[in-house]
């Protein structure tokens, strides 16, 4: 079995003890920003990506990992008890979980939200070992002219996923890709948009954008709107779920983690899109449907194991394709490239190590949030009493020090700045930034591939649609646009708080 | 295998990362961890050499030596990083005949550095030929049948490691032998490059025998043609371009280069222990496999071989007419 | 007409983006389709960018209203004062020499001064006070070393805020200073000035 193999070797390199340690560290940081509303993932990431420049590869993105799976345990733990959702994947969490924890079951609610997450983090992590090395055989057949494609249906999707206007958020992608052609041309060695600053001839940071229109712009967001900290108020209860309860949530498990490990596999598809569409399905065909409302099992159990499966099958296009799913995935082809990586089809092979050490950490770190998790509630719980005020200083500061540390040059400093306003007046605006930081992943990629697509096609733009691959792209990416335009397919979405994260 | 190099410099990485034991306490040199910047993306001659000589010195120096690939332009991107970068011998660069011998005259007024005056060059590590290989269901098995292919109506894509390398004059000079401008397709690295090749994307590469070498031992790539005046010893079996009736003959060299003003026992010392690493058997062996020469010039020898080297591209850049555009 | 000043606002920002990067793209050569020069994909990128300007434009006109917070008349002074005080700040330390003209510091100067001039207005406190925070990290860090930013960071920014105590920013300032040397400069081992450079 040469999946058995590979998985030894990958528990081998995860079960280290400096990646043991960095895989309890994302799992631990994930979790507390989980809790706390106004810290994503996104933000997170880019703040520590610097601090990760000084680990190996493998250790980094095991760290990062841990992170954005973390996230979506804490997440729920304050949805569940303070219908305070923590990350947006946990937002229909509070919709059944709150009021299971009104009735005093708070505890059998956490219980179901860790074990189904361990759960479908488990089979996400086998589908991920399995499905990777197959998919990067498929990945080997892509042309130029495919590759092309998929970013473009990739583009497209985070951009329909993402909130509000769907033609502002293609305009963001957009002028992500605009931004990424600043810096020198890879192929004619021209400098474009650099004005002369040699800083920017290398292209604009991608951290300072990053910290800028995340770390920044939502520092000063939740500064203008202080939120009102409910205390938590009754007791958790028992952590036993009834016989009962086990029973009703058995299906709605193993159906919310297919539907998210789906999910998690489409370009611009992620945790939040996951836990929506479970609950859809769950509110549709569980027996507890009537009980809706009033706090059903189902409806913690089916998204919390959907979001969980998501998070990690959104790894897939990036360790297949190296084309990043969602922001955060977006982040870690940052994370990987500083580090001399290059996500791609030939990673599984030339990057052994990293691959299965990676899959190996994810069973890993679910165990770890297991353990921490449930008997830790309460102290995660009095994170939230951590006034705002201490906070915000704190993280302005780790986000100066990050920019800075990249490359010693205040440059990116005070490109942060820009951005922080930018990223602040894009919300007031409601301009999405993370189809924006995607297509600024993607923009240079697309350019490269585009000019390869048609040197070998003789300059012939039909060669997108002679080749299947590439047509059936194109194809999806058109669908998804038309669909998006139907008033009906819209207001569904509207709903669904896509964040790509 | 190279990642086996490359995963022994990681683990050696993590100890003093985290365990401590780099801590700013001398002052001296080398006490900070030192950057070693690959102009290609990785997977190619350069990022293959540049690991083992990341890993050698890592060894030698006791700071981890850390590779980071800034691929782009014919290797300009990364080579003007490590120019503006402080001379104080912890950026260093792989200088290569791309981006300090041809660059310069291909990328003609947009690089902005000199690649005499801007750099403390160190050490030459390697030299070695061209080889063209050719995917395995391509159907081209010698440079005859490449050279139809070219003068047929679809005409011939070759793949390289970028404009500006030696193998994309290789392909210019190849064309006006031919009678017919070959397809060039410049990509970002010998990898991404050989990737395409070897899925079929592309019939045919122009590329370092460094980076090609593993992937002819293992059958994904068909050699066709060596750019070497002679057979090579490592690969007796493949035909020189010459034999096959093409006066054509290449090598390829990369070293170890800084931004101008390193100081100079820094520059010494760099230069002593990339020597001593690079004459041990071990690694001689290593060379040998992958078809490459060690490199034995002194820092100003190696200063006046690339001076040499940008004087001596310049006219012949001129006269293939080659650009990066 | 149900104008969306919001998407009005944001079709601007698209359609001024797309206009002067079709501007700039005009120094890059097109080249062909079979070998696109450095100019082909911006010029795709910025056009289709000025199409969706000019649709999201459209629709704003008719989608509303979805106004923005009015802006009082301080607000609105304040902004341009700080707007023309920071470029003057920034033009000014470019010309004088010394430490105000090295490297990016009169970037640096010209943002914090900016940004302090705005900060004024409360309302705006939040934005702008975070901004110059920010900017006057990148001023000092190099001279004055990692310890002394921190600090005079921190109690920058602390006035974005109006629950804070002088002692709670005190300590807030010593947690900070000491988290930050274990992490970043004895873990980590950045390189960082720490201490004051004279």
């Amino acid at each position: 079995m040469d999946l058995l193999a590979n998985l030894g070797h990958g528990f081998g390199v995860a079960l280290t003890l400096n990646n043991l340690l960095f895989c309890l560290i994302g799992c631990v940081i994930g979790t507390a920003i989980g809790v706390l509303p106004g810290i994503g993932p996104v933000a997170t990431i880019s703040l520590l990506l610097p601090i990760t420049f000084g680990q190996p590869a493998t250790t980094a993105i095991i760290m990062l990992a841990g992170i954005y799976y973390g996230a979506q345990y804490g997440g729920s733990t304050t949805a569940i008890l303070l219908n305070l959702p923590g990350e947006v994947s946990s937002v229909v969490t509070t919709l059944e979980g709150y009021k299971m924890a009104r009735r005093g079951r708070a505890g059998a609610a956490l219980s179901i939200a860790a074990l189904g997450s361990f759960f479908a983090g488990s089979v996400a992590t086998i589908l991920v070992a399995a499905s990777g090395p197959l998919l990067t055989q498929v990945a080997l057949s892509f042309g130029p002219a495919d590759y092309f494609s998929l970013m473009f249906l990739g583009l497209i999707i985070s951009a329909v996923l993402a909130q509000g206007s769907v033609v502002k958020s293609i305009g963001m992608v957009v002028f992500g890709v605009s931004l990424g052609m600043v810096g020198t041309d890879v192929q004619t060695g021209q400098q474009r948009f650099t004005f002369g600053i040699p800083e920017l001839s290398d292209g604009v940071g991608f951290v300072s954008i990053a910290m800028g229109m995340f770390g920044i712009a939502e520092i000063i967001l939740n500064l203008e709107r202080p939120e009102a900290r409910s205390v938590m108020s009754g007791k958790v209860g028992s952590l036993m779920m009834t016989r009962e309860e086990f029973r009703r949530s058995i299906p709605a498990v193993l159906r919310g983690t297919t539907v998210g490990s789906l999910l998690g596999i489409l370009p611009g598809g992620g945790a939040a899109l996951a836990s929506f569409g479970s609950y859809m399905m769950e509110r549709k065909v569980s027996k507890g449907r009537h009980e809706f409302g009033t706090g059903a099992i189902e409806g913690v159990a089916g998204p919390e194991a959907a979001n969980n499966a998501a998070s990690q099958t959104s790894f897939i296009p990036l360790l297949t394709l190296g084309i990043p799913a969602n922001a955060v995935m977006a982040l870690m082809v940052g994370a990987l490239i500083i580090q001399g990586i290059q996500p791609g089809p030939r990673m599984v092979e030339a990057q052994p190590d990293l691959f299965w050490g990676l899959i190996a950490s994810m069973w890993v770190g679910n165990l770890m949030l297991l353990v921490i998790n449930l008997p830790m509630i309460g102290v995660w719980v009095k994170l939230l009493a951590v006034p705002y005020r201490h906070m915000y200083p704190s993280i302005m500061i780790f986000c100066a020090i990050g920019v800075y540390s990249l490359q010693n040059n205040v440059f990116d400093v005070y490109q942060t700045v820009v951005f922080g306003i930018f990223g602040y007046l894009c919300s007031k605006l409601r301009l999405e930034a993370a189809p924006m930081l995607i297509g600024f992943v993607l923009g240079p990629m697309m350019e490269e591939h585009l000019r390869r697509a048609m040197l070998l096609s003789r300059g012939d733009p039909m060669v997108f649609l002679e080749r299947p691959i590439s047509a059936t792209m194109l194809a999806i990416a058109f669908i998804a646009l038309v669909a998006m335009l139907l008033p009906n397919v819209r207001k569904g979405k509207d709903s669904a708080l896509a964040e790509g994260g | 295998m190279s990642w086996a190099v490359g995963r022994r410099a990681l683990l050696a990485c993590s100890v003093p990362a985290f365990g401590g034991a780099t801590r700013a306490s001398a002052q001296a040199w080398p006490s900070q961890p030192i950057r070693l910047i690959v102009p290609f993306a990785p997977g190619g001659t350069t990022d293959i050499v540049a690991r083992l000589v990341a890993a050698g010195l890592q060894e030698r120096l006791g700071v981890s030596v850390v590779v980071e690939n800034r691929a782009g332009a014919g290797a300009t991107v990364g080579s003007e990083m490590a120019a503006r970068a402080a001379p104080d011998g912890t950026t260093l660069v792989m200088s290569n005949i791309a981006s300090h011998g041809i660059s310069p005259s291909v990328y003609r007024g947009r690089i902005r550095y000199d690649a005499v005056t801007d750099f403390t060059h160190i050490a030459l590590v390697i030299t070695n030929p061209t080889v063209w290989v050719a995917n395995r269901d391509s159907g081209i098995r010698t440079l005859a049948d490449a050279a139809a292919r070219a003068r047929s109506a679809s005409g011939l894509d070759v793949a390289t490691s970028g404009a500006g390398s030696s193998n994309h004059l290789m392909v210019v000079r190849m064309g006006q032998l031919v009678g017919k401008e070959l397809n060039h397709i410049p990509f970002r690295g010998a990898g991404p490059a050989m990737q395409a090749v070897i899925a079929g994307q592309v019939p045919m590469m122009s590329d370092s025998l460094p980076s090609a070498s593993s992937h002819i031992r293992q059958g994904s790539v068909v050699p066709v043609a060596m750019a070497s005046a002679e057979r090579h010893p490592s690969f007796p079996d493949v035909p020189t371009f010459r034999e096959q009736g093409f006066d054509l003959a290449s090598d390829s060299w990369f070293g170890l280069s800084g931004p101008a003003g390193i100081p100079a026992p820094i520059v010494e010392r760099l230069h002593r222990e990339t020597m001593a690493f690079i004459s041990t058997p071990a690694v001689r062996a290593r060379f040998a496999e992958l078809g490459g020469t060690p490199g034995t010039m002194t820092p100003a020898a190696y200063t006046e071989f690339i001076r040499s080297e940008v004087a001596t591209w310049a006219p012949l850049v001129q006269a293939s007419g080659a650009t990066a555009d | 007409m149900k104008l969306n000043t919001k998407d009005l606002i944001s079709a601007a920002i698209l359609i001024g983006c797309a206009v002067i990067g079709l501007w700039l793209n005009t120094d890059h050569t097109m080249g062909t389709a079979r070998r696109m020069g450095p100019g082909y994909m911006p010029f795709l990128g910025f056009a289709i960018l000025l199409a969706l300007g000019v649709i999201v434009l459209i629709i704003g006109l008719f989608n509303g209203p979805d106004p923005i917070a009015r802006w009082t008349g301080p607000e609105i002074g304040f902004l341009l004062a700080g707007a023309a005080a920071g470029t003057a700040a920034g033009l000014v330390a470019s010309k004088v020499g010394g430490w105000p003209s090295a490297g990016w510091n009169s970037l640096g100067l010209g943002m914090f001064v900016g940004c302090m001039v705005v900060a004024v207005v409360k309302s705006w406190r939040p934005l702008f006070l975070i901004s110059a925070a920010f900017a006057l990290f990148g001023l000092l860090l190099e001279p004055a070393g990692l310890m002394a930013t921190i600090a005079i960071c921190v109690i920058l920014s602390a006035f974005a805020d109006e629950t804070h105590t002088p002692k709670g920013v005190a300590g807030l300032v010593l947690f900070l200073c000491v988290l930050c040397y274990a992490v970043f400069i004895y873990e980590l081992d950045i390189r960082v000035p720490v201490w004051p450079q004279f």
